[in-house]
């Protein structure tokens, strides 16, 4: 599977995001020659179980997140970062939660933004956005270098790529950047060669990151 | 393989024929059955609301509940019989070859193992149905002649070694090369022709890649049997020559008799994986190179074929010009240089331009960001260290190609 960063928007000191952003992202990737191949869509939950007793259990992890990802349409991928875990599952399985009514999700959010070719580079962006609400509460940005899959030949590549975006970005003057964030994906039992179990991981920690530095923009 | 498969077919009781249908037949044939595979299903669908239908008077207690029950009763049947023509049918199209994996369908009844591709690159299930296709105004006398020349250049392509009478010559050249190795003891003496010399060279010039070589049809094998996503790190299946002692030499000599030494493939794990044709097969001579993504699989993947990914596709482009360069000097030694030069591209990924500074760039031309495609191929160092070759952007380069 070819490697994927995920990067998000960190909007300066006092300062919210908003569509606006996206927009701006979107012309920007097609100024470097992107060419629009159609929208992007994921969601993402937060689990907390349905217990009968609520204080018997404070083990129980807290951070239990679902994702569902565009390019791997069956599946869905459960993570608790607390205890470094990723797992790959079915995309029924969350029927069978619902039906078997262990978990239930207390947050959902949206992915909703658009994918681009830019040679061998894919490149999607798109905002963050609660489930039942209009509000942005970021910016997502996926760069996928199709050629080779291992994360260490491909980090020279990805950095200079993440260059060549920045410089773009910074003639449009916008509040903020994108970052991306380094990640040990070992902690997790994930080697070298990409797989959709790396993104998953990377989502989590980027939402992590998210909530606790982005400030949620008002309507 | 393809035999077994015919044999496993049961006689269609509609088709009598003991010769399996040509395959313009076999597609018609393939067409109405699927056509009678979706009427299939609109009745299943139909029946479906039937059933519902009549599920829901007998659930009304003011109709007969016996006539509701046979209602029921007959619903059932007919849904009943509907999946099962639905499955029937399902099989047909199966044993036909219609509903297996793409592999399957290679199966070619007239029993000459085609390849997918034809010689421009182009992949379609059978080669001579692309010409019929182009020549669909013709008559039949002409579309048979043409099919019949693309048979046959396709065969002397891909298969020369099918009534060539020429077999003995190189096979004798061969023996007598590996024994004059032998007696040298693997020593200073360096001979650029033969190709057990110039492997065990690159392997200990460059450790990092891995050379391999194969005949014409073992390399077809293996280019299918390289899936999206395999991390392939051990080709040693294939036909690998040998030098570590002499009987396993004379081992590894007799299956080049069969299966002539054609491709040499050189893999640089996560990286690339570069394919170098030899014509005649068993020489030192090659005919053409590609560059392909470590990660990529399937039969376009040959010494002709082109990668899906840009920046494969360019250096193929870029490694055609170098081979010629190097088939110029005319001194037999182009095999050597090309593989050498191939090894260069090691650093594909983290070797930024000497003209820019920059590993990726945005190339004017093709207004893709690249990295650089270009390896100096002019005073190619042939035993020292390939890091002096300079790479450049294809824009940044001083050839200016």
């Amino acid at each position: 599977m070819p490697v994927k960063w995920v990067l998000y928007w960190q909007p300066n000191q006092g300062t919210t995001v908003s569509t606006q952003i996206l927009n701006e992202a979107t012309q920007c990737v097609e100024s470097i020659n992107g060419v629009k191949e159609g929208r992007w869509k994921a969601t993402l939950n937060y689990y907390k179980p349905m217990l009968r007793d609520q204080s018997n259990h404070p083990d129980l992890p807290r951070d239990f997140l679902g994702i569902s990802l565009a390019d791997q349409p069956s599946k869905y991928y459960f993570v608790i970062r607390s205890q470094r875990i990723v797992v790959e599952a079915d995309a029924s399985i969350q029927l069978i939660m619902e039906k078997l009514q262990s978990y239930k999700s207390k947050v959902s959010l949206y992915f909703d933004g658009f994918q681009y070719q830019l040679g061998d580079f894919r490149v999607r962006v798109g905002r963050v956005v609660p489930v039942h609400s209009e509000s942005v509460r970021g910016i997502v940005m996926e760069v996928e270098y199709l050629p080779i899959s291992s994360m260490e030949k491909s980090r020279k590549v990805m950095e200079e790529f993440v260059e060549i975006w920045h410089e773009a970005l910074s003639k449009r003057s916008l509040s903020g950047k994108f970052v991306n964030i380094e990640l040990n994906f070992g902690e997790f039992g994930l080697a070298d060669t990409y797989t959709p179990q790396h993104t998953g991981v990377q989502y989590a920690i980027v939402m992590a990151h998210m909530i606790a530095t982005v400030q949620p923009a008002r309507g | 393989m393809h035999h077994s498969q015919l044999l496993h077919t049961p006689a269609d009781s509609a088709n009598n024929q003991p010769e399996p249908d040509a395959p313009p037949k076999q597609v018609a044939q393939a067409m109405e059955r699927l056509n009678q595979a979706s009427r299939a299903i609109a009745d299943i669908r139909l029946g479906a609301d039937r059933i519902f239908e009549a599920m829901f008077l007998t659930s009304h207690p003011r109709n007969s509940t016996d006539m509701s029950l046979q209602l029921l009763l007959k619903k059932d049947a007919s849904m009943r019989q509907h999946l099962q023509d639905l499955s029937s049918i399902g099989k047909k199209l199966e044993e036909s070859g219609v509903l297996t994996e793409s592999l399957r369908l290679r199966s070619n009844t007239w029993d000459l193992h085609m390849p997918l591709v034809c010689p421009d690159g182009a992949v379609v299930a059978y080669a001579w149905k692309r010409q019929l296709a182009g020549q669909a105004g013709a008559s039949a006398v002409d579309r048979t002649r043409l099919a019949l020349k693309a048979f046959t250049d396709q065969k002397k392509r891909f298969f020369p070694h099918i009534d060539d009478g020429v077999k003995m010559e190189p096979r004798l050249k061969k023996h007598r090369a590996s024994h004059s190795l032998l007696e040298h003891g693997g020593g200073e003496m360096f001979d650029y022709k033969t190709l057990p010399d110039i492997q065990s060279r690159l392997e200990k010039l460059v450790t990092n890649v891995k050379v391999s070589t194969y005949g014409r049809l073992s390399w077809l094998k293996r280019a299918d049997s390289l899936t999206g996503s395999g991390s392939d790190d051990d080709p040693s299946e294939a036909s690998k020559l040998v030098f570590q002692s002499s009987s396993k030499m004379r081992s590894g000599l007799d299956d080049e008799v069969s299966d002539k030494v054609a491709v040499i493939e050189l893999y640089v794990p996560s990286v690339f994986r570069a394919v170098v044709s030899l014509n005649p097969a068993g020489s030192v001579d090659p005919d053409s190179v590609a560059f392909f993504s470590p990660d990529e699989g399937g039969s376009y993947l040959h010494a002709r074929g082109f990668s899906a990914h840009h920046v494969y596709k360019h250096i193929t482009e870029h490694a055609s010009t170098a081979l010629q360069y190097f088939l110029g000097f005319g001194t037999g030694s182009a095999l050597y240089s090309l593989l050498l030069w191939v090894c260069s591209f090691e650093s594909l990924f983290s070797k930024p331009c000497s003209k820019c500074g920059r590993l990726l760039a945005m190339d004017k031309k093709s207004a893709l960001i690249l990295p650089p495609l270009h390896r100096t191929y002019q005073d190619l160092p042939l035993d020292a260290n390939l890091d002096v070759c300079e790479a450049y952007h294809c824009g940044c380069s001083p050839d200016d190609s």
